[in-house]
């Protein structure tokens, strides 16, 4: 049996409510104590069309997609043909055959089938079609040996708002699940098993949800935004929570608004945001450069998506790194910062705030679908590890006029900053090249020391920039970089490949510019072969790299840009091609045969 | 107590860089006068503006100033004010920068209602880029990019303000100091988004709404008898009558503001403290125990 391993895909049409119902899943195991990432696949469109929820749980802390579904929870025909393929060998699918059957074509030997009248039972035992989904809980509660106790008090949890009669209705249908299981499957087991360990202190939150909560946390208090998946939860995050700690949150009417009124609230003085995604991020390039040339400290989060345009605004990619870093006419300083979990997502969210006061800097925050709308579990989020640094902000009283210079040249490029109602700090802050007290002057030695202060700053914030993180076995031959979310299956393939003799090194960047470049020569220093794995077509961050480097032999572009997360197995198979192996086969947690190719996704 | 300022106490050490005869000129003597009668002080007024030879007035106001990009000064003015309600707000651009470019600022700042004061110098033409048509040009001006005559019919910005839910809407003529001074006053003092548009003429390149031609073509609502400024519909009706322009204040209401609706009666944003962490905070990873 396989116990505490399992990745369930929880698939049907848009708006059915499976939403729910894969949330109720992902904190059932969670309870249990495992470690949970979520990942959504929906269609980008409100009702109808295939969606499906990946819920995996285990004992390890890689958070991503696994090579394979273990379970199958499909309430229609479509589901099981687009998925039946990514199934594991030993794996089973629960398929509500109502209203459809299973056909030949969908049949694996290999694979388990329970099929049970899901909606049938909902609307002629329950009388209720819509307990459907929580039926299904019911039965792969029993199947998989989650604790009854667990799913019943976060069902309780669930629906408590709705009343208790919507509770009992719902319980019920946990339980109607749970014995059809035990009527019609005693006979056939699933193969899987839970067994539960200490859920201690965790907490199971998701990526926009963590960058909200530590923009809080940093003391941001003003947002503007314009929504645009997959990054307005955020803005519905902060709508909901900032006014209760005295802040204000603005739909704006577009990005170029958004970003203006960030612009101009941090300008007065209060720390502000936006969050957006490529389209939109388009739209606020404009206004990245005047944030940077007027100095005023903004943060940024672009919540990656596929582009290019519309693109496929519901799938996940990493193609937005070279807009963040090169868009926009002229030369200005910017910080791009990239989580590598949910938990990096909140810490590194506090860290842009004090980095873009301190240095006076628009910082990006780059997260991606498969990340940002995806669920982990993750330690208690520390708020005692929060620092408020606001740099050089004068707070103390008046100024003397005249002496007072808004971009007064310093050792570290960074000048005092009076916001308005400061006695004394009145001043002009210009998108137009300035002197250091504010005028504008296209003065040919100012031009140049001005840019020279402004661009100065990216050098002295080199000690506060996020360090990149060695995972692995420094020494080893081969040497893994990448960031964000591919911080999960790329630890998991160094996991697998450790264990078949292959060991590996990988740097998790998560200050993208300015570009670590010393710390990526350090760590390439006598790696044979190197991986660049990264969501897009061209190798962005494989590009950044050899200007550090120079052209390199061995350096290999793993990549993928079906807007689908990397499976483990693509990046060991990306290895294996290369480096020499003494045996083909890597095994994965759950010590099944790996297949030749990956499967579709 | 503050001493009483004067107009003076509300000009920078930068010369002014327009032309010659500049209507902007007198918006900006208009403003400085108004600023000084209204006993503001500089380190409270929050001055935004545009781009444009308009634009160019916030260098030329003793204030916390913002020159920021073309068209979006009113979204960088509106989060001024919420993120320091405390401040007096001052938007000033021209009829490209406000009609055009940033025409959809404009309606939703309208919308919002605001309390700051917005005027916009129109010019009838894109003064910077050299005289190109603008969103105010009358039909058949002929410019660089129209020299066949402009096809686009003018945008009558007061009328749309209005129509969109405009509390306060104003026209002055900057050969009219005295009383641009006092509709800019009414305007600072009005409790919303007031919207103070002066014909501004451009001396270099409009060589058709020359000073000589807004005398002309100018009248006053005070020259109508009984003419009651919070009567909507009579407001409309003056405001897109065809024929001579008219000076005054057109309309005024009050409804609640936007910093009104979403800051309810919490203190300035900008003036709380975010240094130390507010232990309630942590109640909220709960929901996600
Ligand atoms: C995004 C952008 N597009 C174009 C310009 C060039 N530009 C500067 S001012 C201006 C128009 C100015 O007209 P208006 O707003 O009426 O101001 P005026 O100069 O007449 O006072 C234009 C098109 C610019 N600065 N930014
Ligand atoms: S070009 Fe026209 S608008 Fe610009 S400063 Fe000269 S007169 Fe004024
Ligand atoms: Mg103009």
């Amino acid at each position: 049996m396989i116990v505490n391993d399992i990745e369930v895909l929880f698939g049907g049409q848009a708006g059915d409510g499976s939403l729910t119902t894969g949330d109720l899943i992902a904190t059932v195991f969670k309870r249990m104590g495992l470690d949970v990432y979520t990942f959504k696949d929906f269609p980008s469109r409100i009702r109808g069309g295939h969606t499906n929820y990946i819920i995996r749980a285990g004992e390890h802390p890689h958070y991503g997609v696994a090579d394979y579904v273990d379970a199958m929870v499909a309430f229609d025909l479509e589901c099981v043909e687009k998925h039946v393929d990514e199934m594991r060998p030993g794996g089973f699918i629960i398929f509500d055959n109502t209203s459809e059957q299973l056909t030949e074509a969908v049949r694996r030997a290999d694979v388990t089938y329970y099929e049970v009248p899901l909606a049938k039972i909902a609307k002629e035992d329950l009388g209720l079609e819509l307990v459907r989904n929580t039926i299904s809980l019911g039965v792969l509660s029993q199947l998989t040996g989650m604790d009854p106790a667990i799913v019943r008090s976060l069902v309780t949890r669930q629906y408590e708002r709705k009343g208790e009669k919507v509770v009992a209705q719902n319980i019920g249908a946990v339980e109607a699940g749970e014995n059809y299981v035990k009527e019609h499957f005693a006979s056939t087991p699933s193969g899987y098993g839970l067994r539960a360990r200490p859920d201690v202190d965790r907490l199971i939150m998701m990526g926009n949800d963590a960058i909200g909560y530590g923009a809080l946390a940093a003391g941001c208090r003003f947002m503007a935004g314009y929504p645009i998946t997959p990054a307005t939860d955020i803005l519905e995050w902060m709508a909901k929570h900032a006014p209760k700690y005295g802040g204000v949150v603005v739909q704006a009417e577009d990005e170029l608004a958004a970003i203006n009124m960030v612009i101009g609230a941090a300008f007065a003085g209060v720390r502000a945001m936006t969050a957006t995604s490529g389209p939109g991020q388009a739209l606020m390039t404009e206004g990245i450069g005047l944030a940077a040339v007027t100095e005023t400290p903004i943060v940024v989060v672009e919540c990656a998506r596929a582009g290019p345009s519309t693109g496929m605004p519901t799938k996940t990619e990493q193609s937005n790194l070279n807009h963040l870093i090169f868009s926009g006419h002229g030369e200005v300083p910017r910080v791009v910062l990239a989580p590598g979990s949910v938990e990096e997502s909140f810490y590194l969210t506090v860290g842009a705030f004090n980095l873009a006061e301190k240095y006076q800097v628009p910082v990006f925050i780059l997260s991606e679908q498969a990340m940002c709308q995806s669920k982990e579990t993750t330690p208690r989020l520390d708020l005692s590890a929060v620092r408020v640094d606001r740099g050089k902000l004068h707070r103390n009283g008046p100024l003397t006029f005249g002496e007072y210079k808004r971009y007064e040249f310093t050792q570290d490029g960074v000048s005092p900053r009076a916001i308005p109602g400061t006695e004394g700090g009145m001043h002009l802050v210009p998108g137009s090249e300035h002197n250091d007290a504010g005028v504008i002057t296209e003065d040919a030695r100012n031009r140049v020391r001005i840019m020279d202060k402004r661009m100065h700053k990216l050098v002295s914030m080199r000690p506060d920039l996020p360090k990149a993180i060695v995972h692995g076995d420094r020494s080893a031959g081969v040497a893994f970089i990448g960031y964000g979310s591919n911080r999960g299956p790329i630890g998991e393939a160094q996991d697998r490949l450790a264990a078949a003799g292959v060991p590996s090194r990988f740097l998790q960047l998560r200050t993208l510019w300015p570009f670590p470049e010393e710390e990526v020569r350090d760590f390439l220093a006598g790696a044979q072969h190197i991986f660049v794995v990264e969501n897009n077509m061209t190798g962005q961050v494989e590009r950044l790299v050899r200007y550090v480097t120079g052209p390199m032999p061995n350096m290999h572009r793993v990549l993928k840009y079906s807007g689908r997360p990397f499976r483990p197995i693509e990046i060991i198979e990306a290895v294996l091609e290369v480096v020499p192996h003494s045996n083909g086969v890597v095994p994965d947690r759950t010590s099944q045969p790996v297949h030749s190719a990956a499967p579709a996704s | 107590m503050a001493t009483q300022l004067t107009p003076k106490d509300f000009a920078t050490a930068t010369p002014s860089w327009w032309c010659p005869g500049c209507g902007d000129f007198g918006v900006l003597a208009a403003l400085k006068q108004s600023c000084a009668e209204l006993s503001l002080q500089p380190k409270d007024v929050a001055f935004i503006s545009g781009i444009g030879c308009s634009g160019k007035i916030s260098g030329y106001l003793h204030s916390y100033a913002f020159h920021g990009v073309h068209g979006r000064a009113l979204p960088t003015a509106t989060a001024v004010k919420l993120g320091n309600k405390d401040l007096t707000v001052i938007v000033a651009g021209g009829d490209g920068d406000g009609y055009a470019i940033g025409a959809g600022h404009f309606l939703h700042a309208v919308r919002r209602n605001p309390d700051m004061t917005y005027i916009v110098m129109d010019n009838q033409t894109y003064g910077l880029t050299k005289g190109q048509s603008s969103p105010t040009s009358m039909l058949g001006y002929l410019s660089g990019t129209s020299p066949a005559g402009n096809p686009d019919a003018p945008l009558n910005g007061l009328a749309v303000a209005l129509a969109a839910g405009g509390t306060f809407l104003a026209r002055a003529f900057s050969s009219e100091p005295k009383a641009m001074v006092e509709m800019i006053k009414e305007a600072v003092r009005h409790p919303g988004f007031a919207i103070v548009e002066v014909m501004s003429p451009c001396v270099t390149f409009n060589k058709v709404n020359t000073y000589k031609w807004f005398k002309e073509n100018v009248y006053h609502l005070s020259d109508i008898e009984g003419y009651d400024p919070s009567n909507r519909a009579k407001a409309f009706d003056v405001l897109t009558q065809h024929g001579k322009i008219p000076l005054g204040v057109f309309y005024r209401e009050i409804r609640p503001t936007f910093e009104a609706l979403t800051l309810k009666d919490s203190p300035a944003i900008a003036g709380l403290d975010i240094d130390r962490i507010d232990p309630k905070l942590a109640e909220l990873q709960e929901a996600y125990a």
